[in-house]
């Protein structure tokens, strides 16, 4: 059994030809920003009845996802899973690099990206979008802490545990505080339910689990190095454990729906006659995000089919964008019901289904945002030591895997 | 930090009379005028004489089917704004605070200086009365003419709401609802004003008068309501009484 080394990625084509392409995706959607900037955000499908739309879809998932990649560092440091230590560096990258690619889109798509610093200096407490500033900038402050102390030499290992204890309350605070921009909107339908905090922890285990994945197989496929096969199983049945957790929290938070009266004509909806939010919903977001992904992860040939956990992983990313469409842009678009009972009439969109398309310009925005991020973190990995550079089985004590 | 004043001095609103409102859309045209003129942009206006236009308008008039037991169906006109709710739900979401409710009066205001147009409020508003406009990038609302009802530059007449003093039908009425001798707070006492959608318990300070059934099933019509308006005299009184009898 060697000593784990870590390594910066070498300059090979394969390597920048990764990177040339996010700069492409990068630089489509930061010509989609000046267009939209220019025109203003008519030009985009998102209306005053859908005030968020496809960007925000990918700068929430990318968010949530952030959240979930520092887990796979939480699972050595915190939860004393050894084996996961070597690839604790890359989690922490990959978790700020996801942060920030979701913030970019977040912020460049505002109505006047330009006044974000006015979210710094006249701060209102009161307001969940402002608590989320406070958690997203001080998430990016305590991983670097974090991957300081996994990263330096001499550090006591106290001040890992602390590090990276802090770290994981953060990333639970900060996903808590996602899902309650949701939870606590009371005055649509669709929200207004505590489950949306903890339903969201479990995405972003989902999301960041997945995302990690295919970025570690990307990586180690490009580069040659080793994914350790076994570490690779165990992570991926966890993704599949999470992928159920999901599935679980959105049954009760459906099923709760349903018992309600207030709330039984927009579970209707979105579950029988939502056209392409119903669709979404059962193929998107539970067959090829849920059902799929978890027959493969829990196959018995897992352990020798790294195409089933690449498959399963870009499933689960898949349906994690068309969950959070179906909850961002779905609950807009079912009607405000201010005369409940009555027939309802006007040019202002009352008593149906608000209208929106997304366009090119959001979804080239919200490509940038995903390519960012990758680019961000392929930057730190040929730049910096995180990615380990012998992960064979043999150097990953099988007991420390063990449960 | 932003936060709702517990309480504020005067409660400045609209009584909105649903019974004589015609739906003309005279408020709405009045409001996008005034506050287009006036405001410190306009509200902008896309594709306006194309296939498919769209603006940001401060007060919509909606229009619904309304039957209640034992009448005839009948429409109703329903103009709608800003409530300048009590606890109005979009002022503590507002992260940078542009949205606020002002102690002296109870109107809720947004400071565009300070909105980066993040849309929450828009959300947060069980009543769909915020408008993003598309062009400025920030969130706009109904500001119950602050710009007028203060401003000693015009006549006195006019420091009223632009569509208060545009409705031909007489339905919208502005006052202060804090004193219970206020016309508003007469109207709302006679007529049994109401909130809309009082189970969000957002307290609107705006109020509706409803819809008195018009006839029955069979027809039969109901008795009319007590004339608002003073009897008029002269030429036009003449011409009025002459055209009536036709």
């Amino acid at each position: 059994m060697e000593r784990i080394t870590y390594r910066e990625l070498r300059s090979t084509p394969k390597v920048w030809g990764v990177m040339a392409l996010c700069a492409a995706f990068v630089g489509a959607a930061g010509l989609s920003v000046l267009y939209i900037e220019h025109h203003g955000h008519i030009v985009t499908g998102m209306n005053n009845q859908v005030v968020w739309g496809l960007p925000h879809v990918f700068a929430i998932f990318l968010i949530v996802a952030a959240s979930g990649a520092l887990n796979v560092s939480s699972i050595g440091s915190v939860f004393g899973k050894m084996a996961y230590k070597p690839v604790a560096r890359l989690a922490n990258v990959l978790a700020v690099a996801l942060l920030m690619g979701g913030l970019a889109v977040l912020v460049l798509d505002l109505g006047r990206p330009d006044r974000l610093v006015m979210a710094m200096y006249t701060y209102n407490f009161t307001s969940i979008f402002a608590w989320n500033i406070l958690l997203y900038t001080g998430f990016m402050g305590v991983v670097a802490v974090y991957l300081y102390t996994l990263m330096a030499r001499g550090v006591d290992p106290r001040a890992l545990k602390a590090a990276s204890l802090l770290a994981f309350v953060w990333r639970l605070a900060l996903t808590t505080g996602t899902g309650s921009i949701f939870g606590w909107l009371v005055a649509r339908t669709a929200y207004d339910s505590a489950i949306m905090a903890p339903m969201f922890i479990a995405m972003s285990f989902s999301f960041g689990m997945a995302m990690f994945m295919l970025v570690m197989i990307l990586t180690t496929s490009i580069t040659r190095r080793v994914y350790s096969p076994e570490l690779r199983t165990r992570q991926a049945r966890l993704l599949g454990v999470f992928v159920a957790a999901v599935m679980y929290f959105v049954i009760v938070h459906h099923l709760s729906n349903i018992y309600l009266a207030k709330k039984g004509a927009y579970e209707s909806w979105i579950l029988l006659n939502g056209g392409v939010y119903t669709k979404l919903f059962w193929i998107g977001q539970v067959l090829l995000g849920g059902i799929i992904p978890m027959f493969l992860l829990f196959h018995p040939k897992i352990d020798t089919r790294k195409s089933y956990v690449l498959l399963a992983a870009l499933l689960v990313v898949l349906g994690g964008l068309a969950q959070l469409y179906v909850i961002v842009v779905g609950g807009q678009a079912f009607p405000l019901e201010i005369f409940p009972g009555f027939e309802v009439s006007s040019s202002f969109s009352d008593g149906v289904v608000n209208a929106y398309t997304p366009t090119l310009l959001e979804l080239s925005l919200g490509l940038g945002g995903i390519a960012l991020a990758l680019m961000i973190a392929g930057l730190a990995m040929k730049f910096l030591r995180i990615v380990p550079e012998n992960l064979s089985d043999d150097n990953v004590d099988p007991s420390l895997l063990a449960d | 930090m932003t936060q709702l004043p517990t309480s504020t001095e005067k409660k400045l609103g609209l009584v909105i009379d649903l019974d004589t409102c015609v739906g003309c859309h005279a408020c709405e045209i009045s409001c996008k005028g005034w506050n287009t003129v006036e405001y410190g942009a306009p509200l902008s206006d896309m594709d306006a004489y194309g296939g498919d236009p769209s603006g940001t308008f401060l007060n919509r008039v909606h229009t619904f089917e309304a039957k209640a037991e034992g009448c005839a169906s009948q429409t109703v006109h329903f103009p709608k704004s800003c409530l300048h709710c009590e606890d109005a739900p979009c002022v503590p979401v507002c992260p940078t605070g542009a949205s606020y409710k002002r102690e002296e009066d109870g109107i809720v205001l947004v400071n565009e200086d300070k909105c980066m147009g993040c849309g929450l409020c828009a959300w947060a508003c069980p009543y769909g009365a915020r408008e993003l406009d598309q062009m400025a990038g920030v969130m706009k609302k109904c500001t119950l003419c602050v710009d007028r009802i203060y401003n000693d530059n015009l006549p006195e007449e006019d420091r009223i709401p632009s569509c208060v003093r545009t409705c031909p039908a007489g339905a919208r009425h502005f006052g202060d609802f804090a004193d219970p001798e206020s016309n508003v707070s007469k109207l709302v006492a006679e007529r049994g004003g109401m909130d809309l959608m009082p189970e969000q318990g957002t307290k609107p300070v705006n109020k509706y008068l409803p819809p008195r059934p018009k006839a029955d099933v069979n027809g039969t019509q109901m008795p009319a309501l007590e004339a608002q308006s003073e009897e008029i005299t002269g030429f036009l009184g003449w011409l009025d009484r002459t055209l009536e009898k036709i």
